[in-house]
């Protein structure tokens, strides 16, 4: 779902956001659940004290024998279902009220209290809340509230809980999804920009929303400031290189020409032999110059114009036999494979095909095969030179894809080290890519055009 | 007779380089410094082949080209360029010229291609099944190659390389035109790939043979021919 990369902060964040829902929902709950509680108890301590206030009010006004037919009176008539009263005289023998024994755990004068208590007439015990009051004739008055009901309410409300934290799990997944999904997408687009300048098209940017203002365009804003920067420094320095080998072109040439007009005058075997050396240098360094600048032409997009419908597989199979005597010289096997027509740039596509196996010649070692493939897949077209060499490490392709970026200079002294720099601006020509790949052993390079 | 050439180049240097080496081949050759001197020549006529800078100031080598093409004057036309990209190199020869050859040339690259688009001119094309040298011998008709008594087996590429090399026997070809005519590649192959298939091809002919028939050309390429 997420890059390698953002895996693991990805992970933390997300586990971060579902932690903190699920808390702050349980403690909703358990704030909510508790305040219930409180009011329901509250609602029956209210009730209690107002019966056993009015119950000894009564008593201070018409004594003992008024307690008891007002105890009566208010145990059986309407509202009185949850009531419960017990009235003892000193010694414990039940005078009035529906609660047969003073229950032993009650002191005799005490506040609020949850007993379980059997009422007369009643086949279950019940959960009440009672308040003990001793009388001024050492008489002793229970009052009680039954709170069965309460507890119901307590428990449903309980159970109601369970189920909307139940139903708060997957709102707190869904939430923190959410949440990681749109700060990986904001990231996301901003690395993949990233990326794909480093790809090599310099002209990207981060899109930026306008109008918002937040972190993320904060950040867009600051690293789009630094490609504009990059872009720049790149431009500049091709434009002095691509001058640069334009203006050397031309003393190069009257080099070429008077080595040339030299070789002509002279039969002296020892110059000779020295003004070929000198004139293959020379040759040497024009060859890289020129690259150089096919180079920049292409990346220019140079060329486009002359596209041609190109059988591929003729394409290969040409290049293997033209280099294959070569190749057998130096211990190689040169092989190629498959069939495909497109439309592409045939002088360039097959200079940097040559340039490939050239490349895969100088660096493979002998006694390997050579590879030359092509292979249709959904829209995208791959040619293939893969190689038996010690290939080369991942985190040095980026520079060997680089102009005069040879890896190993000190191992192999001739080449410009500009195959593979060719190659990946043809591949880019024809909107493709240049891919460097293990070869398990060896290098595949790998140029991918899309056909589309 | 000595074969006239025009050669329209601006660059002074190039200019004396080119115009001393054809004339110790014994050709004569005029000399025009900008384009549009050049076409005023070229129409004038009577050349045998023209030679002309792809870059020039007041009328640039396509447009003289152009102008000659459209005038119907049919001079073979070698043109040179700085300009080294495949690009051009194709756009040259689709626009007409005969030959194209980038800057910087060496000298036996630029007098074999010339020597070849004289000698076309004048013999035209000819439907031949016979090809010989000394006592080389090849059929296009049955595709045999037989040195004396001795028949030899060649592949499809290097009896082709033989052809190529018997129509222009005697006379210096480069590696650059082998590959181009041989293999229709315009790029430079980077190594000596021409040298091993010639190399392969000259084990094949020569070995064994009392007199070699083809024969490497110091700075320039191959020459297949009876003198050493």
């Amino acid at each position: 779902m997420f890059p390698a990369r953002l895996r693991s902060s990805t992970a933390r964040f997300f586990a971060l956001v579902f932690v903190l829902q699920l808390i702050s929902g349980t403690s909703l709950l358990l704030f909510v659940r508790h305040n219930i509680g409180d009011e329901l108890e509250r609602n029956s301590r209210t009730l209690v004290t107002a019966l056993r206030d009015d119950l000894v009010a009564d008593y201070h006004q018409e004594g003992s024998q008024g307690l008891r037919e007002l105890i009566a009176a208010r145990i059986s008539g309407a509202g009185s279902r949850d009531a419960a009263v017990l009235l003892d005289d000193p010694v414990g023998n039940h005078l009035a009220g529906n609660i047969e024994d003073w229950p032993p755990p009650i002191p005799l004068n005490s506040g609020w209290q949850v007993v379980t208590l059997y009422r007369v007439g009643r086949a279950e015990p019940e959960e009440m809340g009672v308040i003990a009051t001793k009388l001024p004739d050492n008489t002793h008055l229970l009052v009680g509230h039954v709170i069965e009901d309460d507890l119901r309410v307590r428990r449903q409300t309980g159970e109601a809980m369970i189920a909307a934290l139940l139903l708060a799990v997957p709102l707190a997944l869904l939430g923190a999804i959410v949440a990681t999904r749109v700060i990986t997408m904001s990231v996301e687009r901003i690395a993949e920009t990233a990326r794909r300048v480093g790809m090599g098209d310099l002209s990207l940017r981060v899109p930026v929303e306008p109008g918002v203002k937040d972190a993320f365009a904060d950040l867009a804003d600051t690293i789009n400031l630094m490609l504009g920067r990059i872009e720049a420094l790149v431009t500049e320095l091709r434009v002095v290189t691509d001058s640069l080998a334009h203006d050397l072109r031309s003393p190069l040439t009257r080099l070429s020409a008077t080595i040339d007009r030299a070789s002509r005058e002279t039969d002296d075997e020892a110059a000779l032999s020295a003004l070929e050396r000198v004139g293959s240098e020379a040759g040497t360094l024009l060859a890289m110059l020129s690259a150089a600048l096919q180079i920049s032409r292409t990346e220019a997009g140079i060329g486009r114009d002359r596209f041609v419908s190109t059988d591929l597989g003729q394409m290969i199979e040409d290049l293997a036999e033209v280099y294959g005597p070569l190749a057998e010289e130096r211990g190689f096997t040169l092989a190629s494979e498959g069939s495909a027509r497109a439309v592409v740039h045939r002088e360039l596509v097959g200079q940097a095909l040559a340039n490939l196996v050239d490349n895969a010649m100088k660096y493979a070692g002998p006694g390997g095969v050579i590879r030359l493939s092509v292979t249709e897949a959904a829209g995208a077209l791959t040619l293939a030179v893969d190689d038996a060499g010690p290939g080369i490490p991942e985190d040095q392709r980026g520079e060997a894809l680089r102009r005069f970026g040879r890896l190993d200079p000190a191992r192999q002294p001739g080449g410009a080290g500009l195959g593979l720099a060719l190659a990946a601006a043809v591949a880019r020509l024809h909107d493709g890519e240049l891919e460097l790949g293990d070869n398990a052993p060896g290098l595949s390079v790998r140029l991918v055009l899309p056909t589309a | 007779m000595a074969q006239k050439i025009l050669l329209i180049e601006d660059d002074q240097q190039t200019a004396t380089y080119i115009i001393k080496g054809l004339g110790e081949e014994g050709m004569i050759v005029d000399h025009a410094l900008n384009g549009r001197d050049g076409l005023f020549h070229a129409t004038d006529g009577g050349y045998d082949a023209i030679i002309l800078d792809r870059m020039l100031p007041q009328m640039d080598g396509m447009a003289v080209l152009g102008a000659l093409r459209a005038g119907g004057i049919s001079t073979p036309v070698l043109m040179l360029s700085a300009m080294a990209a495949v690009d051009d190199r194709v756009a040259g020869l689709t626009a007409g010229s005969d030959d194209y050859l980038t800057k910087p040339f060496a000298f036996a690259e630029l007098l074999a291609r010339l020597k070849l688009m004289l000698r076309r001119g004048n013999t035209g094309a000819q439907p031949t099944t016979q090809l010989a040298c000394g006592d080389l011998e090849m059929d296009l008709l049955s595709r045999k190659v037989k040195r004396g008594p001795r028949a030899i087996e060649l592949q499809p590429r290097e009896f082709r390389l033989l052809e190529y090399l018997l129509r222009h026997k005697e006379e210096v070809v480069t590696r650059t035109m082998l590959l181009e005519g041989v293999w229709d590649y315009h790029f430079d192959p980077g190594t000596n790939v021409i040298d091993v298939h010639v190399s392969r091809l000259r084990r094949k002919i020569d070995d064994g043979e009392g007199a070699p028939l083809i024969h490497t050309v110091r700075g320039a390429g191959y020459r297949l021919g009876t003198e050493a």
